[in-house]
């Protein structure tokens, strides 16, 4: 087995700190109460990390199992802070699935993603403004874009876990195909159920964080459906169209509004550390609930023809595009998908071991 | 109030327990005058309440009665028991502390200790010698062995039925005694206030005291002496004899999240001390000490561990992060292995004793004398490597855990080194 001895000071590089303070009691196993007998975290990893076993940190799927309670740091023995940990090896996990590296690079430079965000944004921005054919049909196709862009990048991060978690670790293609890791998956997917499998369930975060959810995966499919065109069609204030639009604003406005409180006031263990890129996350979110929002009530109240509307429809469109170009595949909204799909591949895993697993191998039998 | 009792003594020693004990009875062996103020009824301290001392099992009490009777004794030792020092003045070369003696509503020089008080008063109290798991009387002597054989009574309890008062052969109870003030002046002052324990509330996942199978280290001592509450070991709950104990290591100590960082040095040793005398008076239960590590660090503990190993006691390298319990209150562990699958597991015990750990029992910055304290509140010596017992403060010398955790024979040596210091202080004055 390769040691690594920089392996934790690199860890420590996305977050995870005060990790060298760990004694390895085990407490933070213990009194976790998503740790399970198949996946028990964190003082397994954190010991890989301190120990430099860099291929049993970069296989690991354990960190996308934990939600962040903050349980285990605040009863750490040493304040090690292991739930941070946690974080830091999802982002270490992020940077490892990607293959561009930008992720590693914007996580690693602090507040470089945040300006070139501003950046792009004002690029864009300007280049919509400059833009003298009919903005609306334009937008249409810059909307259509965006799905396809969005599947590449996250096809890549699919792949590239699967590499890192299954094909690495165990040799070779595994799969399993039986109904309930699927429909598991599935579930995991769409409620984040396992979150309140955390002791005390912080109900506010739980909600928040499904608004948010309800409301961008609502906003994904006016977008993406091309739904709204308020260059060229008036609504009324109760068509369905705007009550799907209120909803989704509204949604996103309280709970990004919630989370960026719940950071401001470090109001929970989960919310005490925030990382630029965290930050960026629920600010960009915020915001695009906020234009999306003013964009239908002047289209509601003043008509497509509003020069307003024209304007404040640029900027919606301008910090979409410049979310799923820079924000999207570079911060943890990809763990939506990570967290379900490590439920599978905890599934893949075990059938693996007990020799149930579909198999691929590779290169020949060894 | 009282008149004010004045005595003019050589040293005050604070504290009655094995160091503040050892120290004034150093002192008067050479011949200088000792006054020892101890807030509790009985000197003795901790160290009276244990059953057994490791690493040689010997018995607690043996140890400890000889010195209260030598230091009760003693033509040159003043001995105040329940009283408290409010506060101590440095005036040039002098102290002078403010002390009050609390009232044992009692005529303490003409009570005869017959104990007739005791007899026919009607109320009961949970005992705190026995750490509440026995009874007591309102009216009564602190524990079986306790100097001085005086009762004490409990006004808060005490329902005025005056029958020990018509009981009393001596006639001297007095149901309208006040405290009373004593001024002490010494030449040089002996700090050895001890510890107290981590409160069983101290870890938010250890059932913050209201499980009643999880008890404290001194309950187990009580349960394990000869003389204690139940004659033999039981569980509190329902009185069955347990069949599966477990120790819980680090329970109060090496914990930055209840503000006691530091290893409190004695409680792998007391651990394994009752968990092998456990299996003495219990010769079929499963004894499992759950640890981080196992600091067996002086003379014949290496060795004490090993034979507890040998004995078939459990040792499970595992921090436990929780304890709860089942509906019969049967606690519950959760632990992970550290050696092993490191699958978190939850256990099943009759009997779980948290190994609390030792903070200061007094803060002793109040009374202003020099001496500094650590981070833990514990006094901090000038310096460490050339003395044991100077402090900052002049005059002012520390014996025992006051100075930080540490176990009983370091206690003893070093309340001999207090003495020292003392007394060469206070012959060059």
């Amino acid at each position: 087995m390769k040691v690594n001895p920089e392996l934790i000071d690199e860890i420590k590089k996305y977050g995870a700190f005060d990790i060298s303070a760990c004694f390895n009691c085990g407490n933070c196993t213990a009194v976790c109460p998503l740790s399970k007998e198949d996946a028990s975290f964190p003082r397994k990893l954190i010991r890989a990390g301190h120990v430099g076993m860099e291929e049993m940190v970069s296989s690991a799927i354990e960190p996308w199992h934990c939600y962040y309670c903050g349980e285990c740091s605040s009863t750490c023995p040493r304040e090690a802070q292991p739930g941070e940990y946690m974080m830091a090896l999802r982002r270490y996990l992020i940077a490892k699935y990607d293959i561009t590296g930008l992720s590693k690079v914007f996580y690693k430079t602090g507040w470089l993603q945040t300006w070139l965000t501003a950046g792009l944004f004002a690029a864009v921005l300007w280049l919509y403004n400059s833009y003298t054919g009919d903005f609306g049909a334009l937008a249409g196709k810059i909307e259509m874009a965006f799905p396809v862009y969005v599947t590449i990048a996250l096809g890549g991060y699919v792949l590239n876990m699967y590499r890192y978690a299954i094909v690495k670790p165990l040799g070779g293609i595994k799969a399993t195909f039986k109904p309930t890791p699927i429909i598991e998956t599935f579930i995991h997917g769409f409620t984040q159920k396992n979150i309140n499998g955390c002791e005390e369930p912080d109900l506010v975060r739980w909600i928040s964080h499904l608004l948010v959810m309800s409301g961008y995966t609502l906003t994904l499919v006016i977008s993406n459906l091309h739904l709204l065109e308020p260059l060229n069609r008036l609504y009324g204030a109760f068509s369905p169209v705007s009550l799907l639009v209120w909803y989704a604003g509204l949604a996103i406005i309280v709970g990004g509004g919630s989370m960026s409180l719940r950071r401001i006031f470090k109001s929970s263990e989960s919310s005490k550390f925030s990382h630029p890129s965290d930050w960026l996350f629920v600010v960009m979110m915020f915001l695009i609930g906020a234009s999306m929002l003013a964009t239908q009530y002047v289209n509601v109240t003043q008509g497509p023809a509003s020069p307003l509307l024209a304007a404040l429809y640029r900027v919606n469109i301008a910090i979409e595009t410049v979310w799923i170009i820079l924000v999207v595949p570079f911060t943890k909204w990809i763990h939506i998908f990570f967290r379900p799909l490590a439920v599978y591949f905890q599934h893949v895993k075990k059938e693996a071991a007990a020799g149930t697993a579909f198999t691929l191998q590779l290169g020949g039998s060894k | 109030m009282k008149e004010l009792e004045k005595i003019e003594v050589d040293t005050l020693v604070v504290g009655s327990g094995i160091a503040g004990l050892q120290a004034a009875l150093d002192l008067a062996d050479q011949g200088y005058s000792v006054a020892i103020v101890e807030k509790a009824p009985s000197i003795g301290g901790k160290m009276i309440s244990l059953s057994k001392v490791f690493p040689t099992l010997d018995c607690a009490s043996c140890i400890t009665t000889p010195r209260m009777a030598s230091v009760s004794h003693h033509p040159r030792i003043k001995t105040l028991t329940y009283s408290t020092v409010d506060a101590i003045k440095r005036e040039g070369r002098t102290f002078t502390a403010a002390v009050t003696r609390k009232p044992r509503y009692i005529d303490e020089k003409e009570c005869i200790s017959c104990k007739r008080c005791e007899e026919v008063c009607p109320v009961y109290l949970p005992d705190e010698y026995e750490q509440g798991m026995g009874a007591k009387k309102t009216i009564s002597i602190p524990f079986t062995n306790a100097i001085p054989q005086l009762p004490v009574m409990h006004p808060e309890h005490c329902i005025r039925c005056g029958a020990c008062a018509r009981a009393c052969p001596k006639d001297c109870i007095e149901f309208l005694q006040e405290p009373a003030p004593v001024e002490i002046k010494a030449k040089a002052v002996i700090l050895a206030t001890g510890y107290e324990t981590t409160p069983m509330t101290a870890k938010k996942h250890y059932g913050v005291g209201e499980l009643p199978n999880v008890i404290s280290p001194m309950a187990a001592e009580r349960l394990l002496a000869p003389h204690g509450p139940y004659g033999r070991v039981l569980r509190p709950s329902d009185g069955k004899v347990p069949g599966s104990i477990a120790y819980v290591q680090c329970a109060g100590s090496r914990d930055k999240s209840i503000g006691v960082p530091y290893c409190s040095r004695v409680c792998c040793m007391y651990a394994i001390k009752q968990a092998v005398l456990l299996s003495g008076s219990l010769p079929v239960a499963d004894i499992t000490i759950y640890y981080m590590d196992i600091r067996a660090f002086g003379k014949g503990y290496e060795q004490f561990y090993n034979n507890a190993r040998a004995m078939g006691i459990n040792f499970v390298k595992a921090k436990v992060a929780r304890v709860t319990e089942d509906a019969e209150h049967n606690p519950i562990v959760r632990i992970e292995r550290q050696e092993g699958t490191s699958a978190p597991e939850e256990v099943k015990h009759d009997l779980v004793i948290l190994s609390q750990g030792l903070v200061p029992g007094c803060d002793v910055s109040k009374f202003g004398l020099g001496a500094g304290l650590n981070d833990f509140g514990f006094v901090q010596l000038s310096d460490e490597t050339v003395s044991s017992a100077v402090t900052a403060g002049a005059g002012v010398f520390a014996a025992g855990v006051v100075k930080g955790p540490r176990d009983i024979p370091d206690s003893v040596v070093d309340a001999g080194s207090a003495a020292m210091e003392a007394a060469s202080y206070i012959r060059k004055l």
